[in-house]
């Protein structure tokens, strides 16, 4: 029972190491193990603030503190405190699933509408954020959208990401075929003819005033 | 001051958007400035016939609620250069415009182009009312079947009380050999219930398919005996006096073809 009597948890602070209240000392020191041990090198340096969870006593901080740096060349930053509630902790778990902490630079986190339909010609579908369509988007329909727009299927018909004039906007599909793409105030159509057929997933994003459309894999 | 000319049948699927579509190539092509005008709001086909689907911007419905200018919404042909189609807006309805409206956008069309042609959507409904409202001339098309014929007397019947006096008739997907195996409606029959002027007769021919799904009306292609036929409908309307093409030499040459291949015809 005592797997998970420890948890790992990234935070925007940065890490803790969650206990569980029920659990004694000799528990968590095997779960730490358990845990740690299998990705070593993973956990070598990694800097913890605290523990949290478990209300410790200044001993039990000690030991498991010390056992943390020793064995595993960790480092525990705060000092010891005895009023680590589990109600505050609650609250850290929730922040914690915000993305402000992921490492990339390009994350949206406006508001998304996902629609499992094939969107079918007349039919507009109008959004103050993004929207993701899984299925097909016919011709003659309109998809609009203050932010982008990404397309789970094929995208014949009309697309309008950051309709509100975000250049910054794009439009994907698995399939990119559409008549029309605007992105802001710039309109590009598809080429007169049968055009190019691709079967790769492409994006079309706005570059020095123009659109372009673009494999958004290149190694495939 | 422009002629504005409604294309309509009443029945759906008799060919009103092609016919719209290879008139209004052919006045171009015979020097006339003309706009097309798709009253056919929600399903709108007339821009993929024409192969313009992929440059709308702003539709006739966004003109009559004043999103737009007259001039934004007017997209310019590919092949031929006075030509422009007003297409329709494919998320709205029927209902998005009224009689009046269509009544002074094609005046104000009318101004700035000899021929406006306005494609009429199938049905009797507030879609026809308003693909007539501006018109001065119409035009009937029907196919040689019962129904056809049956709906477009009721229009010509519907025009006649809305004040389009004199429409003409263009008789389309005709089957001459079909016609004189007695399997389908021959002309004079069908003049003789309708009691309109015949102005064009079409034979049914596969350029037309193909010409369609490309994007290309058939009239520029000189090898399709449809767009022989509109040619000469085109002329007509320009008050030329064409005649009548003989589609059965055409059926002979067929079935000389056919015998030089060693294809007997059925009797």
């Amino acid at each position: 029972m005592s797997e998970n009597a420890v948890v790992f948890k990234g935070t925007k602070e940065g890490l803790y190491i969650l206990i569980k209240e029920e659990m004694n000392l000799d528990n968590i020191k095997d779960n730490l193990n358990e845990k740690i041990k299998p990705s070593k090198r993973f956990f070598e340096g990694a800097k913890i603030v605290n523990f949290k969870g478990k209300q410790l006593t200044r001993e039990e901080f000690d030991e498991l503190k010390d056992l943390v740096e020793n064995d595993y060349g960790m480092s525990v930053l705060e000092e010891y405190s005895p009023n680590t509630d589990m109600l505050s902790d609650k609250e850290e778990i929730k922040e914690s699933t915000t993305y402000e902490k992921l490492p990339y630079d390009n994350v949206i986190q406006d508001k998304v509408l996902i629609l499992r339909a094939t969107v079918r010609s007349g039919q507009l579908i109008e959004y103050t954020g993004n929207i993701v369509i899984v299925g097909d988007v016919n011709p003659g329909a309109q998809i609009k959208a203050t932010g982008s727009i990404i397309v789970m299927g094929t995208m014949r018909g009309v697309a309008h990401a950051g309709s509100n004039g975000d250049y910054g906007a794009f439009v994907s599909a698995l399939n990119l075929l559409p008549a029309q793409i605007r992105i802001g105030d710039i309109i590009t159509r598809s080429p007169d003819g049968l055009g190019i057929r691709t079967s790769v997933p492409e994006m079309a994003v706005v570059k020095r005033g123009m659109i372009f459309v673009e494999p958004y894999l290149p190694n495939r | 001051m422009g002629e504005v000319i409604v294309i309509t049948s009443g029945k759906g699927g008799v060919g009103k958007t092609t016919t719209t579509a290879n008139i209004g190539a052919g006045l171009s092509q015979e020097g006339k400035s003309t706009v097309l005008v798709d009253a056919d709001i929600g399903l709108r086909n007339l821009d993929v016939v024409m192969g313009l689907e992929n440059r709308i911007v702003y539709d006739l419905v966004d003109v009559v609620d004043g999103v737009c200018r007259l001039r934004q919404a007017l997209i310019k042909d590919k092949r031929y250069p006075n030509l422009y189609l007003l297409p329709a807006a494919q998320t709205k309805d029927k209902n998005a415009v009224t009689p009046q409206q269509m009544q002074e956008l094609t005046a104000d069309l009318a101004k700035e182009f000899d021929y406006v042609i306005v494609d009429c959507p199938a049905g009797i409904e507030q879609g026809f009312k308003n693909a007539i409202a501006g018109a001065s001339k119409a035009i009937v098309v029907t196919t040689p079947e019962v129904s056809a014929v049956r709906d477009a007397d009721r229009i010509i019947g519907l025009l006649e009380s809305n004040g389009l006096k004199n429409p003409q008739l263009i008789i389309n997907r005709l089957r001459i050999d079909m016609v004189k195996r007695g399997d389908m409606m021959n002309i004079d029959d069908m003049i003789d219930i309708l009691a309109i002027e015949l102005i064009g007769v079409v034979p049914d021919d596969e350029h037309i398919i193909v010409s369609t799904n490309r994007g290309e009306p058939a009239v520029s292609n000189n090898e399709s005996v449809a767009g022989q036929a509109y040619r000469n409908i085109v002329k007509r309307i320009l008050g030329e006096d064409i005649p009548f093409m003989n589609l059965e030499s055409d059926q002979g040459f067929m079935t000389k073809l056919a015998k030089m291949f060693g294809f007997s015809k059925k009797k």
